[in-house]
C-alpha cells in the first residue's frame, strides 16, 4: 500500500471517530470520497425499527441532477432490494429509457449498512449517463459503507446507553428510597422500643424526671412514625392519582396565616415576615395547599435553621404567585433540577433525616391545582420556592 | 475500676438511650457522633468497649471499626439499623466482636455488653499504640497517615493496606501469596506482577533509596519482610 492510500484511509478513519452528529460526518465522508470517485446523487436509507420501512436520513444531489429536484432517480425501490438481499447490488439504466435523456440513464450502486450482523439500511450512489462503476470504485464505496455502519451502530448504542442511564438512575432512586425508608421507619421504632424497655427494666429505678423525659421521647417518636407512614401512603396515592381533592373557594392569604400560626405553636422562635398583597379567592383544596405551605416552611426550618423566612403573595394576571425565601445554605446547582423527583435527596442532605417525598408531594398537589412549583437557589445565599396558582383552577 | 465504654451514634436520642442505661450499671460513658470523632476519642484514652452505629456522616461505623482494628483489639459491638445479613457479616469480618440490631431492648443491650466484656481478651498481639515507627517511617493508624521523617506521604488505599501487612508482622517473611490474598483478595493469589509493581511503588514513596530498601526487603525466592530494627 502506498503512502498516499494510507493517508487517505487514515483520514476516513479519523472522520469516523470524530464526535458530531452522523449527518455532518456523512457529509465529510462524501467529500473525501468524491476525491476518488464520481457520483451525481447519493442517499442513505435506514430501516425504521417500528414500521419496518426504509426512511431516507441523508440525500444529496451533487452532479448532473442538481436542479432536477425530486424528478431524478434516488434509488428508493433499489434500496429496498439491497436491504432485502443484504448484498452489494448494481443496477444499469432501464432498457426502455430514452438514450438522449441523461437523467433517465441512471447507474445505481447500492451497499447494505449493517449493525449487529443485521442489515439496517442502504447507501445508494447514482450516476447519470455512466460511466459504469469500476471495481476499484465499488471497493472504495464498500469501505465507506462499512464505516457508515460503524457510525450508525455507535449512534444506536449511544441512544441505548442514555436510555439505560436514565433507567439506572430511576432504579437507584428506588433503591435509595427503600434503604432510606427502612432506616427512617426503624429510627423512631428503635427509640420507642429502646426507651420503653428502659422504663420496663426491673433492675433499676429511674427518677421521675427521667421517666418523663423517656415518655416524651416515646410520644414524639410515635408521632414521627405515623407522619412518615402517612407520607409514604400519600405519595403512593398521589402517584396513582387516587387522592381525592375537595375544591372550594379559598383565600390563600388566610391559609398561609393559619399555617404560620400553627407552626409558631411548635417553633417558638420561628422568624417569618410576610407581605401578602390583596388577591381574589381561588378554587382549591385548603387542607392540601396548607400541607404544601407547611412542608416548605418545615424544609426551611430543617435545612436553614434559625434563618429568617420571607413570604410574598402577589396577584399577577390570572395567577397568584407565592414565594418562600430563606437565607439558608442553598441547594447545589446539580441537585436543583431533581429536588421535586420522587425519593430524590441531595448528597449533602444525607445527615438530615427525610424521605425524599415532601417536595414530590408538594409538586403533585400543586399540579392537581393546575399550578406550578419551582425553586431558585444560590449556594451560600439561600433558596426561594415559587408557587404559581391559577385563580380558577377547576377549569 | 469502672469500665469505660465509647458509644458512637449520630442520633442524639440513641446516645442518650445508651448512656442512661449504661450508667445505671456503673459504666463510665464517653460519646462520639461520627466515625472520625470516634477514632479520635478512642485514641485519646483507654476504652474497654465500643458501641458503634453504622450509618454515620464523615466516616461510617465500618470504616471506624476498620481504623480502630489497625491498632487495637478492644471489643466493638456494631449497632446496625440495617438488619440484613450482609451488613452483620461485614461488621464481623472487619473485626467487630458482636452486633446488635436496632430496634433492641435495653435489657438485651446490657446483656450483650456484659457478655462481650466477659469474653474480652487482654490486649492481643496487635499493638494498642496508635503510632508505629520503623526507623524514619511513622504510621498514625487512627488517621491512616504515613510519614517519612517529617514528610507526610500520600498512599493509595491498596498501598496503605499493603504497608499495614508489613507493619503488623515486623520480622516475619510474608510470601507473595499471603500478601496478595490479604490485600487484593484470594482471586489475586497468583497475580505476582501486581504485587511487584505495588511494592516498587511503595518503595519509591517510603524509602530514602528505593534500590537499597530498609523498610520492605526482598528475600529472594521466599517473599518480603519488614526487618526488625536493631537497637
Amino acid at each position: 500500500m502506498d503512502y498516499q492510500t494510507l493517508e487517505y484511509l487514515q483520514e476516513l478513519m479519523r472522520t469516523t471517530s470524530q464526535a458530531g452528529n452522523s449527518r455532518s460526518i456523512i457529509e465529510k465522508f462524501l467529500k473525501i470520497l468524491r476525491e476518488q470517485f464520481v457520483f451525481d446523487n447519493v442517499a442513505v436509507y435506514i430501516q425504521d425499527e417500528r414500521s419496518q420501512t426504509l426512511e431516507v436520513v441523508y440525500a444529496r444531489a451533487i452532479g448532473r441532477a442538481k436542479n432536477a429536484e425530486a424528478d431524478a432517480a434516488w434509488g428508493e425501490m433499489f434500496a429496498g432490494q439491497v436491504v432485502k438481499i443484504g448484498k452489494l447490488l448494481l443496477q444499469d439504466p432501464m432498457p426502455d429509457a430514452p438514450p438522449d435523456d441523461r437523467l433517465s440513464q441512471a447507474y445505481l450502486l447500492g451497499l447494505p449498512l449493517r449493525s449487529d450482523e443485521m442489515v439496517k439500511g442502504a447507501l445508494i450512489f447514482v450516476r447519470f449517463g455512466g460511466p459504469i462503476y469500476e471495481n476499484e470504485h465499488i471497493a472504495m464505496a464498500s469501505f465507506v459503507s462499512s464505516l457508515l455502519s460503524i457510525l450508525f451502530e455507535r449512534a444506536a448504542w449511544r441512544e441505548t446507553n442514555s436510555e439505560l442511564r436514565e433507567l439506572k438512575r430511576q432504579m437507584q432512586l428506588q433503591e435509595d428510597f427503600v434503604s432510606t425508608i427502612s432506616h427512617e421507619l426503624r429510627t423512631p421504632l428503635g427509640f420507642i422500643k429502646g426507651y420503653s424497655t428502659s422504663l420496663l427494666r426491673q433492675d433499676t429505678n429511674w427518677d421521675e424526671e427521667t421517666q418523663k423525659e423517656f415518655l416524651t421521647i416515646i410520644d414524639e417518636e410515635a408521632d414521627r412514625l405515623s407522619l412518615l407512614i402517612e407520607n409514604v401512603l400519600e405519595s403512593a396515592r398521589l402517584q396513582s392519582k387516587t387522592l381525592p381533592l375537595r375544591f372550594q373557594p379559598l383565600r390563600l392569604d388566610s391559609v398561609l396565616r393559619d399555617v404560620i400560626m400553627r407552626l409558631r405553636t411548635r417553633n417558638k422562635d420561628l422568624d417569618v415576615s410576610m407581605d401578602l398583597k390583596p388577591a381574589p379567592p381561588i378554587q382549591g383544596d385548603g387542607v392540601r395547599l396548607a400541607q404544601v405551605f407547611e412542608n416548605l416552611f418545615t424544609n426551611a426550618i430543617k435545612y436553614a435553621p434559625s434563618a429568617p423566612i420571607i413570604v410574598l403573595l402577589n396577584h399577577v394576571g390570572s395567577n397568584i404567585i407565592i414565594s418562600f425565601m430563606d437565607r439558608g445554605p442553598g441547594i447545589p446547582a446539580e441537585s436543583l433540577p431533581h429536588i421535586f423527583d420522587r425519593f430524590y435527596r441531595a448528597r449533602n442532605e444525607r445527615t438530615i433525616s427525610g424521605t425524599g417525598l415532601g417536595l414530590y408531594i408538594c409538586k403533585q398537589i400543586i399540579g392537581a391545582h393546575r399550578g406550578k412549583i419551582w425553586a431558585e437557589s444560590t449556594p451560600g445565599q439561600g433558596t426561594t420556592f415559587f408557587i404559581e396558582l391559577p385563580i380558577n383552577s377547576s377549569k | 475500676m469502672a469500665k469505660r465504654i465509647l458509644i458512637v451514634d449520630d442520633e442524639p436520642r440513641y446516645l442518650r438511650l445508651l448512656e442512661a442505661n449504661l450508667r445505671t450499671e456503673g459504666y463510665e460513658v464517653v460519646t462520639a457522633q461520627d466515625g472520625l470523632q470516634a477514632v479520635s476519642v478512642f485514641s485519646d484514652q483507654p476504652i474497654d468497649l465500643v458501641l458503634m452505629d453504622v450509618m454515620m456522616p464523615k466516616l461510617d461505623g465500618f470504616g471506624a471499626t476498620q481504623r480502630i482494628r489497625e491498632f487495637s483489639g478492644t471489643p466493638i459491638i456494631i449497632l446496625t439499623a440495617k438488619g440484613d445479613e450482609q451488613d452483620r457479616v461485614r461488621g464481623l469480618d472487619l473485626g467487630a466482636d458482636d452486633y446488635l440490631i436496632k430496634p433492641f431492648s435495653a435489657t438485651e443491650l446490657l446483656a450483650r455488653v456484659r457478655a462481650v466484656l466477659r469474653r474480652a481478651q487482654p490486649p492481643s498481639e496487635v499493638g494498642q499504640s496508635r503510632f508505629f515507627t520503623h526507623d524514619n517511617l511513622k504510621i498514625d493508624f487512627a488517621r491512616a497517615e504515613v510519614w517519612r521523617g517529617e514528610t507526610a506521604i500520600s498512599l493509595s488505599a491498596t498501598e496503605y493496606r499493603l504497608l499495614l501487612q508489613f507493619a503488623h508482622h515486623v520480622g516475619k517473611i510474608m510470601t507473595s501469596e499471603e500478601l496478595l490474598t490479604s490485600v487484593w483478595g484470594p482471586e489475586y493469589r497468583t497475580d505476582k506482577e501486581i504485587l511487584w509493581v505495588s511494592i516498587a511503588r511503595l518503595r519509591q514513596k517510603l524509602e530514602d533509596d528505593a534500590h537499597t530498601p530498609k523498610h520492605i526487603v526482598t528475600r529472594s525466592g521466599l517473599g518480603y519482610l519488614m526487618p526488625p530494627i536493631e537497637d
